[in-house]
């Protein structure tokens, strides 16, 4: 999807040399497909290192560990996921949804019966994650999407805690109800590839392919199934600033913006937010699917999947992070499971007095001053403190902002 | 039907909201590439009649007629697909988009059509929607202020991205609801100005709904009467003047 050639093509601009500023190219760069794949393979990669601190610097710098542990990395990349999916719904076309626990949880529970039932292929479990997410948003979409505003809201939710209580109580048959389904039940863990197992160390891996053995201390060694579920995140960041820079990018951002005028020239609103809602649902779907990874051997439960609350986490982290932007979502899921998963567990020094419940007061608290300081979410105040540092150090004017856009369209041909 | 030359023509078309007949039996025919006026008193039901027939309201009785094709209760973006567009009062526009962007949305729905499967396209590719886009733009003359977000715009250029977006679906037919409303008396004259240039390079058909007789006499081939509702009269701008239903209902108090 991807592997396109002429990336920078469309965003190159066509400046004489003595413009040039290494500060404006990067600007200029800084949408292109490319960029957004190298960017996002960094971060997902880096991430584990810096939130596990597994060099120590944070410990040196400042006497504190962030304290993350080995599972949180994932557990953020599949709500990460979901948010970024979620961005096109809410932050373009302007939908709240109250439902997306629903495409979430029963992905993650397909992704977990198909692997108990089917094959236990980690790789096949996310395409039946990412399926049933899609083919459930369907008829959540068409029916919800036929009423606007607080209505709209209301149906998405109404329709996620459907599914909720079935999960719960009828449907435990398949969900396993209260006791929480196993996903990947089976002998020796699931496997990537028929010979991968998904906890192996990617010293392991390295010892079995090349008969060397590599020597890492034990928090920068990753597992594989890290690795499968960085590599579906790339693919998801990519495949979301395609559809950002794709002609839905522009069109949902109208039908948010002014919906009337949409339909006043020519589009047809409803088929376009009934798309969004599916293609916010397949994010769903790959999120849900990599969350029942992560919960390999373990449990998935209702409360923590399909239930409403679930659904309001989306559009936490999504606004603290940023709506409208593609980094923002992930930053948000960042600092979202931060606080629920490791914040939650320290204890205030000098006291006895653990945060623990009360990581949602915090997680209030957080919400509040970043909205309230941060109309656009954390990154989009990283992003105007950018801009005005490249209106500081770059030689760019705004006489020039035409050109570029003159060039974004003429580039390719 | 009968006429060869009608682009647009109304049966009977009536709008009743609960006890208001506000658009009542209206058989009204435009003829292609002509400037038609509607004019009438506040509550006339002009606007009334412009959201039947674009399809933001659908009539209690009777049908509208595009092109010889039937369009009663089409959906707006059918009837806009089909070659009908118009032109909001209050500029209507996208406000945190660009003037480019907003020209654009409405390129790309003449080009492409009502809905696309391809949201793995890349939207800077589509040259032929940056054209229409960039001519639309240039007529208008708002070219220079490409890059600005439409809500930054003054006044009389939001006008003037309003009448773009309307052209950029590429109509036949253009309904324009008070092109002018608000506008320095320099701003209305390059709208006007503008409006005539369109009609004549583009061979478009406009239905104006404007309150400024100056304007209607300058520009309108032929100037229908709405009062209550109905139509007391159709006719050259020489003949309404003189029409004595028109004096008495609607023109009595105006010097014209």
């Amino acid at each position: 999807m991807s592997d396109d050639t002429e990336t920078d093509g469309g965003t190159t601009v066509d400046v004489t040399p003595e413009e040039e500023n290494l500060v404006d190219r990067l600007v200029a760069a800084k949408d292109g497909e490319r960029f957004v794949a190298v960017a996002a393979f960094v971060g997902v990669f880096a991430m584990p290192f810096l939130l596990i601190d597994v060099l120590g610097v944070f410990d040196t710098l400042i006497g504190l560990s962030l304290g993350g542990f080995v599972g949180l990395p994932t557990l953020i990349l599949s709500f990460g996921i979901v948010a970024v999916g979620y961005n096109i719904l809410l932050g373009y076309t302007g939908l709240l949804s109250f439902g997306h626990a629903a495409l979430f949880g029963s992905a993650a529970y397909a992704a977990g019966i198909f692997s108990n039932n089917v094959v236990a292929s980690p790789l096949l479990a996310v395409v039946a994650g990412i399926v049933v997410a899609t083919l459930l948003s369907w008829p959540i979409g068409f029916l919800s999407i036929r009423r606007s505003g607080v209505y709209f809201a209301v149906l998405t939710l109404t329709f996620g805690q459907m599914l909720y209580f079935y999960a719960f109580g009828p449907g435990s048959w398949l969900t396993n109800g209260d006791d929480g389904y196993t996903p990947f039940d089976v002998a020796g863990g699931p496997d990537l590839f028929g010979s991968l197992a998904m906890d192996a160390s990617i010293t392991t891996l390295f010892r079995d392919v090349t008969g060397l053995t590599l020597t890492l201390t034990d928090g920068l060694d990753m597992t594989v199934g890290y690795m499968l579920a960085a590599l579906v995140s790339v693919l998801a960041i990519v495949v979301a600033h395609r559809i950002i820079k794709s002609p839905y990018g522009l069109i949902l951002k109208a039908i948010g913006q002014n919906e009337q005028r949409v339909a006043f020239v020519g589009l047809n609103v409803f088929r376009y937010k009934l798309m969004a809602f599916i293609l916010s649902g397949v994010f769903a779907g790959a999120g849900g699917a990599l969350y029942a990874l992560s919960k390999a051997g373990l449990t998935v439960h209702p409360n923590a999947t399909l239930y409403w609350v679930v659904s309001g986490d989306f559009v936490i982290i999504t606004a603290v992070g940023g709506v409208g932007s593609l980094a923002g979502p992930l930053i948000g899921a960042v600092v979202f499971e931060y606080i629920r998963l490791v914040v939650q567990g320290i204890t205030v020094p000098g006291t006895e007095f653990q945060i623990g419940s009360l990581w949602r007061l915090l997680l209030g608290v957080v919400f509040v001053v970043v909205v309230t300081l941060f109309p656009d979410g954390i990154y989009g105040g990283l992003s105007s403190l950018g801009d005005r540092l490249v209106e500081r150090f770059g030689a760019a004017t705004d006489d020039r902002r035409p050109v570029e856009e003159v060039e974004e369209t003429g580039g390719d041909d | 039907m009968t006429e060869m030359s009608s682009i647009l023509e109304t049966d009977g078309l009536t709008k009743r909201f609960g006890g208001l007949t506000a658009v009542d039996d209206v058989d009204l025919t435009v003829e292609s590439g002509e400037t038609r006026a509607i004019i009438g008193p506040n509550g006339a039901g002009k606007s009334t009649f412009i959201n039947l027939v674009t399809g933001l309201l659908n009539p209690t009785e009777g049908s509208v007629r595009f092109d010889g094709d039937d369009i009663t209760r089409q959906e707006p973006h059918e009837i806009v697909q089909q070659g009908v567009s118009k032109s909001f009062q209050t500029a209507s526009i996208f406000p945190e988009m660009t003037v480019q962007e907003n020209v654009r949305m409405a390129a790309l729905a003449a080009e492409r059509g009502s809905f696309r499967f391809d949201f793995l396209s890349r939207r800077d590719r589509l040259t032929d929607v940056a054209d229409v886009a960039e001519e639309k733009m240039r007529a208008v003359d708002l070219w220079s202020d490409r890059a600005v977000d439409a809500q930054n715009l003054p006044y009389g250029d939001k006008r003037r991205l309003e009448i773009a977006i309307a052209l950029a679906s590429e109509p036949a037919l253009l309904f324009m609801d008070e092109p002018t409303a608000g506008m320095s008396p320099e701003e209305t004259d390059a709208t006007v100005d503008l409006v005539e240039q369109v009609q004549r390079e583009l061979g478009l058909t406009i239905v104006l709904v404007e309150h400024d007789m100056e304007i209607i006499f300058r520009i309108a081939d032929r100037i229908a009467v709405l009062n209550r509702g109905s139509v007391i009269a159709d006719a050259t701008p020489d003949e309404v003047q003189g029409d004595p239903d028109v004096q008495e209902a609607y023109l009595g108090g105006v010097e014209l």
